[in-house]
This record gives structure tokens, C-alpha cells and sequence, in this order.
């Protein structure tokens, strides 16, 4: 056997799928052995980026499955590798595990500035978990299966193995030998505690008993480790409300009666200001990343503060702790769960205050959602957004973008199914919905999937049109076309005095695109088209693309400045501003 | 700033220096010292970086992002009372053997060549303050050339 052999034996022993790449010089003895198997199916994306997307669709998408997958990605030497970066720094940013295989140029000419050579390991070493560089067939195999250890246990990530074109063409020594049922990689440093310690949990759980004011988060960790569940049922047990962080939502239904939404830069008036007011906060699987703490300075002075996080570089980074749990959350809530000392009190006083936060913008909200439409006479995304949620009863997948159209997907879509709700959170990486959304539809085939873009982002990866063409992806592509950078305009009008440098984009035809690429293409300008159109794009068998034109001076409220504290939190659109610069900006 | 050293103990593979060197990077520290050399035991590497941060946080969020690379074993700050700090220097002089011949009783020095009356090679070991001062005493001046090892450190 060959190391090209290997490789694929390897994936095919770790229940690999899918491959998604794009082939060249470097990867072309892999790619040659798989057209000789019929186990692994290789998706050609348009562009390694792409690629790299779908990885993480699969991997975020079958996490909650009873068989979760870890998705590959697989690029040639030099730009083709290089290509991975941006898809993979994200997967690292968001914790997700994935396994990039790249082509190198012969181990003879490495480092000379062969063709196509770029040093990709030391390239990717700071956005990745680990990388490795397999110099001998011999070292392909156990490679491999280290490289998917390391990428799925603890805190995911993704990986890099780049192998030597020699390395693939190479036949393993004569007495090779590999246990792919018994092996164990050696790494004696590397270990993450699942299980949590007595001591910081009865400490926990005696700030839980004493609180008056407590809150829950629920972050990443709590998908990651399927755990949504269990979190509700500690929640319900110990009558505390709960708020999400970005990657926290989908873990539960946001429509719970102890959830508060989103909190953050973005959250809701009511996950915001009981952070606050709170005397206790316990978090789970999460990283107090800066849009969710605003000013540190500011963050949660009133409060004590329980951190269950997996990794322990994490405890302390940001936020200081009162009870540090480094463990697993699933584990954590188990014990927690089942620990008699853990009581419920009715904190009538706590949950009064909060409903009176509940109601901050909700009427406001609501009469613009009815509404639909924008000073523009354009049509809300929230509005899109909270009809597709209806709709779809808010048990459908929901990709979205970066941006603006992101935060209102966060904000305004009912999120029923665990573990239902994909996107690039911490490095927010514009173009991610298109090739993500098709990663998570072959992740979980059964279930609806919906793209959400805006026109900015579905630019970026638009060529992954090819993808859903060539293999009829059934995803529903919703394109909310403002013309504008929604985000960074929303930014403009409130912070730099309406000057909308950069922003405004001029779009193509969209039909003919879709045209193009042989997918059905609605347009929808009308408040009263826009459930019609979802109903019809769930009708349609296979891929669609509804177009729907946007309001550019919608903005997404109540909205804390970045390095702002909760109290510059801004819940009221500046109206003359911005509809002055629209009467000298627009079209 | 207060000086910190940190020893490491990591998995003899290619990139482990690059990885650990690149954190320090990141976190915008200038290494004052970094040596890496084997272990007791074969296929383990010991590291010892000292930089100068007077934020313990600091200190401890690094040791905790070292911890992280699946390469390391373990990673500790060396508390400075509870540690030895030594360092060794190679240094070629331009000075009257005479005149050196002084510092004998105070500083533990060898003389590895004598290229002439005035030219020598010699080697000090000692903490790093020890071969400071005896390099201001020698005089700076008749210094040539001049190669420190960087701090290697143990606990007491």
C-alpha cells in the first residue's frame, strides 16, 4: 500500500462521508485514488474556501446526529492550500472541528520555492489546533488518526495534515503495521477533564442556593456537547432565566419562558440589562468573547461569576471568576442535575424586573415587523425573518451570513430544533453561509436548510452556485439585498455621521444569475409576497433563490457601541440622521 | 518589569520552538532569553523563556495558552526564590592576562585559549547578574565578541 492509499483508508476507518476540495498538481495522487473507491464522495467546490465551509457544515450540522462526522477538506500545494486559511482560522475561532489534507510539492524540493510551494504548516500553525507534515508513508495513517483525535476531543479544531506528493506515491515498509481498532495516539500532555470537581461544584452550588438574582448562559459548549437538553431541565429545576450567546442559540427553544434571547453587542434589552442587574451568573461553554462583555470594566460588577468551561485557558482570560469548573458541560450538568443540595426558589421579585425589561422595545419591535417595510418603503429583514420563522414553525436550519441580515436571523427567527442555527461567530467571516449551508444539508439531509445572505456576503462564495447546481443541494437561498454593507452602514449612520464610505454595492442581475446556474429565482418587493414566496421555495423541490429588496436604513437595535458598556446600549433608531442621508445618498 | 522565567517541558516534534516562539509573538513580548535542550527523558525537550511582565494574570493566561499545544507536557512560572537562574558566556577579550588574573578570586572563570598576550578566550558561568557585573568590572571596552547561552533554570 501507498501513502495515497492510506489517507483514504484512514478516513474511510474514522466514517467519513464527504471529501469537499479541489484538485491539483500536489493533491493528484489522492484524488486518483479516489476515483478508483466509491465510499467516500468527493464534492468539488468552486474555490478551497468553499471547501473548507462545507467541511464545517458537515461537522456543525452533524453534531447533534447519532453518527457526528468530522468534515475534510482537501486542496492542492501552494494556493490552493493557502485558499483553506480563511475557512479554516474560522473553524478555529468558532471551535469546530475539521480536518484540512493538503498536497505538498516533493520532500526533495521543499523549501526551494518550488511551483505551487507554500510553507502551509508554518502558515496555518497559529489558526489551527495542530498541523502535521507525514514525511514517510509509514507516518500517513497514524497521522491521520491523531489529526482526528485532536480535532473532535476537548475543545474542537480544525487540523491540517499536508502530505508530500512523494510521501502519497510512497509504499509503506515491508513490515508495516498499524491497530486502527486498538490505537492510542501518544500524547502525554494532552488531556482535557470532562469530569468535574466536587469541590468547585459544591462551592457552585451553594452561590446557586444563596442568589437572588441569578443567570444562566448558555454558550457554544452547551451545542457542542449536546447538552441543550440537560441545560433546560437545570434551568427549569432551579428556576434561574437563561441567556444565549451567539453559538448558544438552537441549544434550546428561544421561546422558553425562562429565555432572554440573544445577549451581547446585539442581544435583547432583557438578556442585556439582567446581566446587569444580576447578582450571580453561570456560564456554560463559553468565552466572554468582547461582544459579548462590551467595556470589561463595566461587565457584571454586581455579580458573581461560575465558569463550566472545557478549556482552561479560557477561564479567567476575560472575565474574572468566582468558581472556576473546567470540565465538560454535559458531565457538569449531569452531576449538577442529580445533586440533592440544589434547590429552586421562585425569585418573584427577580423575574418581575425582568418582565418590565421584556417590554423596553417590544412594542416598538412589533409594530415595525407588522409593518414590513422601511422609510425606503423597502421591505424589513426582520420582517423576512420573523414570516420564514412562522413559516417554517421555527424548526427549519438556519445559515446565515455575516452582518447585519446575521444579527436579525439571531434576533427574530423562533429557534425550535437543537442544534439548528450555523454561523461564523468569532471571526464573522463574510461569503461562510452559501458553501456552510451545503455541508449541513448533506450533514442532515432530512431536514430543511435555509441560507440567508445578504448581498455583500453571498458575492463572496457565490460561485458555490456551481456546487448547488452540480449536485442539486436542496438549500433555500434567501438573498436580502439592500444594496448596501448593511453592518458596517448601520455603523456609519450611528457613529461616523452618515458618510457611507465603501458600503453601497452595486448588484448584478440576481435572475440571471440563478438563470445561470439552472435555479428556480423569485423576486419579492411586497410585504404581502413575502410568505407566499417561503411557501413556494418550500414546495420547490431542490435548490431556490428568493430575492427579497431590503430597506438600507433598517438597523438592528437595541445595539451596545463596541467598547461600550450595557448603559450606552442604543434603543432607538437616530430617525433624522439617517433619513436625511437618504434622501442625498440613495438611489 | 519584573523578570519571569518559564520552563516547559513538550514532545521532541518539528515546529514545537515555532508554535511556542509564535504564542510569545502573539501576545507581543520580546523573549529576553529562550534554550531549549533534551531531557532526562528521550523524545522530551525542556524549554526555559524568561521575559519581563509584571501582570501575574498575564503570566498565567500564557502558561495557559502553552498548556493548550497538544506537544506540551507541562508548563510553570520558576518562582526567582525558589529556582536557580544560569547562564554561561563564551567571551573573547582584548585585555592584559594580567588584569584578569585579578578577578580570578571572585569570579569563576576558565581560560579556553590564549591566542596571544592580549587575546583570550575564556568561559564564566554564573547567574546573570554574576556575569554582568564581572563583565562592567573586566571592562566592557576590551570585550570582542561575546555568546551567552540564555538562562536555563531549575527548581530548588
Amino acid at each position: 500500500m501507498t501513502g495515497k492509499e492510506k489517507v483514504l483508508a484512514a478516513l474511510k476507518s474514522k466514517g467519513i462521508k464527504y471529501i469537499f476540495g479541489y484538485t491539483g498538481g500536489a493533491i493528484m495522487p489522492v484524488f486518483d485514488e479516489m476515483e478508483k473507491q466509491s465510499e467516500l464522495q468527493f464534492i468539488m467546490s468552486r474555490h478551497e474556501q468553499g471547501a473548507a465551509f462545507m467541511a464545517q457544515g458537515i461537522s456543525r450540522g452533524s453534531l447533534s446526529t447519532d453518527n457526528p462526522q468530522l468534515g475534510v477538506c482537501i486542496a492542492t500545494s501552494g494556493p490552493g492550500a493557502m485558499n483553506l486559511t480563511t475557512g479554516v482560522a474560522d473553524a478555529y475561532m468558532d471551535s469546530v472541528p475539521i480536518l484540512a489534507i493538503t498536497g505538498q510539492v516533493a520532500t526533495g524540493v521543499i523549501a526551494t520555492d518550488a511551483f505551487q510551494e507554500s510553507d502551509i504548516v508554518g502558515v496555518m500553525m497559529p489558526i489551527s489546533k495542530q498541523t502535521y507534515m507525514p514525511l514517510h508513508a509509514d507516518e500517513v495513517e497514524p497521522t491521520i488518526h491523531e489529526a482526528h483525535y485532536v480535532a473532535v476531543t476537548g475543545r474542537g479544531g480544525p487540523v491540517l495534515v499536508d502530505i508530500p506528493k512523494d510521501v502519497q506515491n510512497q509504499s509503506v515498509s515491508k513490515n508495516y503495521q498499524f491497530d486502527v481498532q486498538n490505537y492510542q495516539p501518544t500524547l502525554p500532555g494532552y488531556c482535557y477533564h470532562p469530569e468535574p470537581e466536587r469541590e468547585p461544584l459544591e462551592r457552585a452550588i451553594r452561590l446557586l442556593n444563596k442568589s437572588e438574582r441569578p443567570l444562566i448562559f448558555c454558550g457554544h459548549g452547551v451545542i457542542a456537547s449536546r447538552a441543550g437538553k440537560l441545560l433546560q431541565k437545570f434551568a427549569e429545576k432551579s428556576n434561574i432565566p437563561i441567556a444565549f450567546t451567539l453559538h448558544g442559540l438552537s441549544a434550546l427553544p428561544l421561546d422558553h419562558s425562562l429565555s432572554l434571547g440573544m445577549m451581547g453587542m446585539h442581544g435583547t434589552v432583557e438578556a442585556n440589562r439582567a446581566i446587569v442587574e444580576a447578582d450571580l451568573l453561570i456560564s456554560f461553554g463559553m468565552r466572554f468573547d468582547d461582544r459579548v462583555t462590551g467595556k470589561l470594566s463595566e461587565y457584571a460588577a454586581n455579580a458573581d461569576v461560575i465558569h463550566v468551561e472545557i478549556d482552561p485557558s479560557e477561564i479567567d482570560k476575560n472575565v474574572p471568576t468566582t468558581v472556576a469548573i473546567n470540565a465538560d458541560v454535559r458531565r457538569t450538568l449531569q452531576v449538577l442535575l442529580e445533586d440533592p443540595m440544589l434547590t429552586c426558589k421562585p425569585r418573584r421579585r427577580w423575574f418581575d424586573k425582568i418582565q418590565t425589561y421584556r417590554t423596553v422595545m417590544a412594542e416598538e419591535q412589533q409594530a415595525e415587523i407588522d409593518k414590513g417595510v422601511g422609510d425606503t418603503g423597502k421591505l424589513l429583514m426582520k420582517t423576512i425573518v420573523s414570516h420564514l420563522s412562522q413559516v417554517t414553525k421555527g424548526k427549519d436550519l438556519i445559515v446565515p451570513d455575516v452582518g447585519q441580515h446575521q444579527m436579525m436571523a439571531a434576533r427574530f427567527y423562533n429557534y425550535q430544533t437543537e442544534n439548528s442555527w450555523f454561523t461564523s461567530g468569532g471571526a464573522g467571516t463574510m461569503g461562510v453561509s452559501l458553501p456552510m449551508a451545503i455541508g449541513v444539508k448533506l450533514s442532515r439531509p432530512d431536514e430543511r436548510v435555509w441560507s440567508i445572505n445578504g448581498d455583500g456576503g453571498f458575492q463572496m462564495n457565490i460561485q458555490e452556485l456551481g456546487t448547488v447546481m452540480e449536485h442539486q443541494i436542496d438549500i433555500k437561498m434567501i438573498l436580502l439585498n439592500n444594496s448596501y454593507l448593511g453592518m458596517v452602514r448601520q455603523w456609519q449612520t450611528l457613529f461616523f455621521d452618515g458618510r457611507y464610505s465603501g458600503t453601497p454595492m452595486l448588484n448584478p442581475d440576481y435572475g440571471l444569475i440563478a438563470k445561470a446556474y439552472g435555479i428556480p429565482y423569485l423576486k419579492v418587493n411586497k410585504v404581502k409576497d413575502i410568505t407566499p414566496a417561503l411557501e413556494k421555495a418550500i414546495e420547490q423541490k431542490g435548490p431556490i433563490l428568493i430575492e427579497f429588496v431590503c430597506d438600507p436604513t433598517e438597523v438592528i437595535l437595541p445595539m451596545i457601541p463596541s467598547e461600550g458598556g450595557f448603559n450606552d446600549m442604543i434603543i432607538s433608531r437616530p430617525k433624522e440622521t439617517a433619513s436625511k442621508k437618504i434622501k442625498k445618498g440613495e438611489k | 518589569m519584573m523578570r519571569r522565567a518559564i520552563l516547559a517541558f513538550m514532545l521532541d516534534r518539528p515546529g514545537v520552538l515555532n508554535k511556542v516562539s509564535m504564542l510569545f509573538r502573539k501576545k507581543m513580548y520580546n523573549v529576553d532569553t529562550l534554550t531549549v535542550c533534551s531531557s532526562r527523558i528521550e523524545g522530551i525537550s525542556r524549554m526555559t523563556i524568561t521575559l519581563r511582565e509584571d501582570n501575574i494574570a498575564k503570566v498565567t493566561q500564557v502558561i495557559k495558552q502553552l498548556e493548550k499545544f497538544t506537544e506540551i507536557i507541562s508548563v510553570k512560572e520558576l518562582d526567582t526564590n525558589k529556582s536557580y537562574w544560569r547562564e554561561a558566556a563564551i567571551v573573547k577579550l582584548e585585555v592584559d592576562a594580567d588584569h584578569l588574573k585579578t578577578f580570578k578570586k571572585r569570579y569563576n572563570f576558565e581560560v579556553l585559549d590564549q591566542k596571544s598576550e592580549e587575546t583570550l578566550i575564556i568561559q564564566i558561568a554564573g547567574s546573570t547578574t554574576q556575569i554582568d557585573t564581572f563583565l562592567d568590572e573586566v571592562g566592557r571596552e576590551y570585550i570582542i565578541e561575546i555568546a551567552r547561552t540564555g538562562v536555563a533554570a531549575m527548581e530548588k
